[in-house]
């Protein structure tokens, strides 16, 4: 359900302040959520004044200035650094994409870094995707094929795997998922921008012959339906991608099959 | 067992978009839009009671809250219908690129002001 305030436990305070000590001229102030799982405290907002003339370009760089330089205690995922693997999904700045490859040089005034919206919080910067991941598993995202033809290449046609294009690429970062408005409110039973796009990822490939059940499947007022096209989900993509137009391609099949 | 885990904060913190911005208002004017043709309803069936009924509501609507009344209807209306035309392209499958649905987004905004001035035309005068 629509719940616009927070809970009580989760209402943020403000938190500690850590001043510049190399004496730099070029500092910036970065504010970033924090939340101790070993504490029974509400999250904070701590400051951290960052000297920006020995760091490099992106947000995680950031980040990993600041858990080396200034205060270890700060919990984020990373990975891969160059934007294939997901992991550093958050939202900066007031919108959800990836530290590793969102220059802090576009963000004007202090650089405000939170978990991705409305999850379960595990700790500071991490948030629980285990729901995604189950309603990720539900779209059963692999091939179905009755084939067991295994000395032969399942060929497809150039046509039809340029249909797969724009959709191949999503890593289930999640950043989509959690700017979703409709997902915040249903995410249990919403499967949101990031699931259904995978789903429609199945359902167009030319070489799965499951297409029926899968529609069949996630034709649902409030799998499907609960999309509103708010478009949060492709404004949000950090991969450029277009969840909103894979949705309404879902219901388009929908209504015309 | 209640979770002591926080919720990560969401729309306290995220940015607004055209898009989003049109969706909720889209949703906001559909609601009031079901309100004024209750009303309007009533109006008709006032009317049929009567002169004293008419003038009754003809004096609210020379007030300067029957004024905003009106000019909000018009432009709840235009909006409304403007923002449907949109979802309607939608539904066919176009528009879904960023650059289009700002455009568009922008085209209901304006448009919908527009489209206030010339229905209302020369009445607009207060």
């Amino acid at each position: 359900m629509v719940q616009i305030n927070l809970p009580k436990n989760s209402k943020v305070q403000k938190g500690e302040y850590y001043k510049d000590k190399t004496g730099s001229k070029n500092i910036r102030k970065v504010n970033i959520y924090r939340w101790d799982p070993s504490t029974g405290k509400n999250p904070r907002i701590d400051t951290y004044e960052v000297d920006m003339d020995n760091c490099p370009s992106k947000v995680l760089d950031l980040l990993n200035k600041i858990k080396n330089e200034i205060d270890s205690s700060i919990a984020y995922r990373r990975s891969c650094a160059h934007g294939v693997c997901g992991s550093c999904a958050m939202n900066i700045d007031g919108k959800n994409g990836l530290a590793c490859t969102k220059p802090h040089k576009e963000i004007k005034g202090d650089i405000n870094i939170y978990p991705l919206p409305h999850l379960r919080v595990e700790k500071d910067l991490i948030g629980d995707l285990n729901i995604l991941y189950k309603q990720y598993a539900s779209v059963e995202p692999w091939l179905k094929i009755s084939k067991k033809d295994e000395d032969k290449e399942n060929l497809q046609s150039i046509e039809d795997r340029s249909k797969l294009d724009g959709l191949y690429e999503c890593i289930m970062c999640a950043c989509c998922s959690t700017s979703c408005p409709s997902y915040w409110w249903n995410g249990d039973k919403y499967l949101g921008p990031a699931v259904l796009l995978q789903a429609y990822r199945w359902i167009i490939d030319s070489r799965d012959e499951d297409r029926k059940e899968r529609l069949k499947k996630v034709a649902d007022e409030l799998k499907l339906y609960r999309c509103h096209t708010i478009m949060n989900c492709t404004n949000a993509c950090p991969k450029g991608l277009n969840p909103a137009k894979a949705i309404a391609s879902i219901k388009k099949m929908l209504a015309t099959s | 067992m209640k979770d002591k885990n926080p919720l990560s904060p969401h729309i306290q913190i995220y940015n607004w978009h055209i898009s989003s911005l049109i969706s909720i208002s889209h949703r906001i004017t559909g609601i009031i839009n079901i309100v004024i043709i209750t009303l309007i309803c009533f109006w008709v069936a006032l009317l049929l009671l009567g002169s004293s009924n008419y003038e009754l509501v003809q004096n609210f609507f020379e007030t300067f809250i029957g004024k905003f009344v009106i000019v909000g209807t018009v432009w709840s209306f235009s909006f409304q219908i403007l923002s449907e035309i949109r979802h309607i392209f939608w539904d066919l499958g176009f528009g879904f690129e960023l650059k289009t649905s700002n455009i568009t987004g922008l085209l209901v905004i304006f448009g919908s002001l527009v489209l206030t001035i010339v229905i209302l035309g020369k009445n607009l005068v207060l």
